[in-house]
């Protein structure tokens, strides 16, 4: 069986950040699962910080430059995904919402997606919830059941209560994963014949 | 090849001088750039058509009515006329009007308009973008070449037995060009009429611009119009010029930077790799243009951008000076010698008339004899 591609994007603005942090331990986690089945694995790495200016730029521009068009088809082209924001001001950070802003609003129809989100404290943990979920419903996505929250404790003594989560989250993925995800028409390989067009 | 220069109409104030020109200085400066481009020997001049400030262009056919009563070369088009907001009656009537007065010197590029709000203020909907387009521009193509007209479409109130007057100019429409920068949907349309195809690649780089070029190419000839290298190409570009790059670069740098679009964005050397943009020498911009060819195939009309993001009118006659004198000469000999034999030219009223004598002439010797005379010959 061909490996599946894995798209991790994270969101952290520091290095190391703790949602770095969080999308390694899911990315990990998602491959064994898939080894474990006896599926290879891509994990496709994407740190959303890496394309901060180009990514205003194409706000700007309306295009990406050829870099950000390279993260973006390889989005696209992944057979499943892991995002992971670090929670703003009640909300997903608005650099996380750029990326998805500037991705084109079918990429992601029919793919499933694995939801985490990192913070300063577990009392905002429904981000996941009510603002990462609805985001990802709008854009057509299958986010998975399980969304993984971690908050500065889960790194020291709640730790033990993240590690189940993870695991529940990528199994939860990988069941997603058996299901055909369904390739995106490119209306130019197949252009609307233009009868169809005059007659719609 | 023909070449020319587009106009938005942005009403832009100057970040060196913090001038803002009135929206009739911007008018008579559009007309006098129009006026110049005649004079330095380019082909074409265009204008876009704009419903919101800070652009002026709103009725193109008075602003390019008033241009043709003062030039006698040089081909009026637009850039682009909005086949979705405006009522398909009108442009009809307005277009040939036009045709008369500049005695044939007229095309139109066809484009919907990106703007939301401008949709609802003539009665539209910005969703219906490519079947307005679709629709209105089928009926533009029946009024010109229909004597009368019943019509009935989803947009606009039914005609019965209508005549769009004046006639086109010796029956002739005008050529249309249709404008997209990233629906296949209309590459689909210009492929499917045989019209030409315009890419305004200003603000795109090079790999869309030749997706969508690639596409009406290969529909071109799939409609049985020609090859698919004989299909009518016309492209955007931007430019800045001085004799010495540097020169060329520090001047238009507070424009690019503050320009209307992509100011405050990207850099002027991302921009400059990422699109067509040439800020530089005569020589540097002849050979970026040049190097569209490689992309794109040849083509058939070059329109450049130079007249925006609040450039004095001065800067701009320099600009249009150093393209008829240093540029577009070269630019002529070298595309001329490239191109092959079998790739036509872009259709202008002559060549159109010429087609239409031939197609009609051809229809007479080739009239199946009537029974009468084959029973007079057989006899």
């Amino acid at each position: 069986m061909k490996d599946k591609v894995i798209a991790v994007v994270t969101a952290g603005l520091t290095t190391p950040s703790s949602s770095r942090l969080l999308a390694d331990q899911l990315a990990e986690a998602v491959r064994d699962e898939l080894s474990g089945r006896g599926i290879g694995s891509r994990i496709e790495l994407i740190e959303v910080r890496d394309h901060a200016h180009d990514l205003t730029n194409n706000l700007l521009t309306g295009f990406p430059s050829s870099s950000l068009r390279e993260v973006l088809e390889t989005v696209a082209g992944a057979d499943a995904l892991i995002v992971v924001s670090p929670t703003f001001s009640a909300s997903y950070s608005g650099l996380f919402k750029m990326f998805f802003d500037v991705l084109d609003d079918q990429a992601l129809a029919g793919k499933p997606v694995l939801l985490a989100a990192t913070g300063g404290t577990e009392r905002h943990s429904l981000v996941l919830e009510f603002a990462l979920r609805p985001l990802f419903a709008y854009l057509k996505a299958l986010p998975v059941s399980t969304a993984v929250y971690a908050a500065s404790t889960d790194w020291g003594p709640n730790a033990a209560g993240l590690r189940p989560r993870i695991a529940q989250a990528a199994t939860e993925l990988v069941a997603a994963l058996h299901n055909e995800t369904p390739t995106q028409a490119d209306p130019f390989e197949n252009p609307t014949p233009f009868e169809d067009l005059l007659n719609s | 090849m023909q070449f020319g220069v587009f106009s938005v109409g942005d009403v832009t104030t100057d970040p060196t001088t913090g001038t803002t020109v009135s929206e009739g200085e911007r008018i008579k400066a559009m007309v006098r750039i129009a006026l110049k481009a005649e004079e330095v020997g380019l082909d074409v001049f265009a204008q876009g058509e704009h419903h919101n400030p800070p652009f002026v262009p709103s009725s193109p056919t008075t602003q390019l009515g008033f241009i043709a009563a003062q030039t006698s070369k040089i081909i009026l088009s637009t850039s682009t006329t909005l086949i979705t907001t405006n009522d398909p009656v009108k442009i009809a009537e307005d277009y040939a009007m036009l045709q008369h007065l500049a005695d044939g010197r007229v095309d139109l590029m066809m484009g919907r308009g990106n703007t939301g709000p401008v949709y609802p203020w003539f009665g539209q909907d910005i969703r219906n973008g490519i079947q307005l387009a679709v629709e209105n521009y089928a009926l533009l193509r029946r009024l010109w070449r229909e004597e009368v007209v019943d019509w009935e479409g989803k947009f606009r109130t039914p005609l019965q037995a209508f005549t769009s007057t004046p006639r086109p100019l010796d029956d002739v429409p005008p050529f249309v060009w249709h404008g997209s920068i990233r629906s296949p949907e209309i590459a689909e349309q210009a492929a499917y009429y045989g019209d030409g195809f315009f890419h305004n690649n200003i603000f795109w780089p090079i790999t869309h611009t030749k997706r969508m070029i690639e596409l009406y190419r290969q529909r071109f000839e799939h409609y049985g119009h020609g090859a698919a290298d004989q299909a009518i190409v016309g492209l955007g570009g931007q430019i800045f010029m001085r004799k010495n790059s540097q020169d060329a670069v520090r001047e238009f740098r507070p424009y690019f930077d503050n320009a209307p679009v992509y100011g405050h964005g990207p850099s002027l050397e991302d921009f400059s790799r990422e699109t067509p943009l040439t800020v530089g020498s005569p020589q540097e911009v002849i050979e970026r243009t040049l190097s569209f060819r490689e992309h794109f195939g040849d083509y058939q009309r070059q329109l450049f951008l130079i007249d925006h993001a609040g450039l004095p009118l001065k800067t701009v006659l320099e600009q249009l000076d150093i393209l008829g004198e240093e540029v577009v000469p070269v630019l002529r000999k070298e595309f001329a010698a490239l191109k092959p034999a079998h790739v036509p030219d872009a259709p202008t009223h002559a060549s159109l008339k010429a087609a239409a004598e031939r197609a009609r002439d051809l229809e007479t010797i080739e009239e199946p004899p009537t029974v009468a005379a084959v029973e007079e010959s057989s006899r």
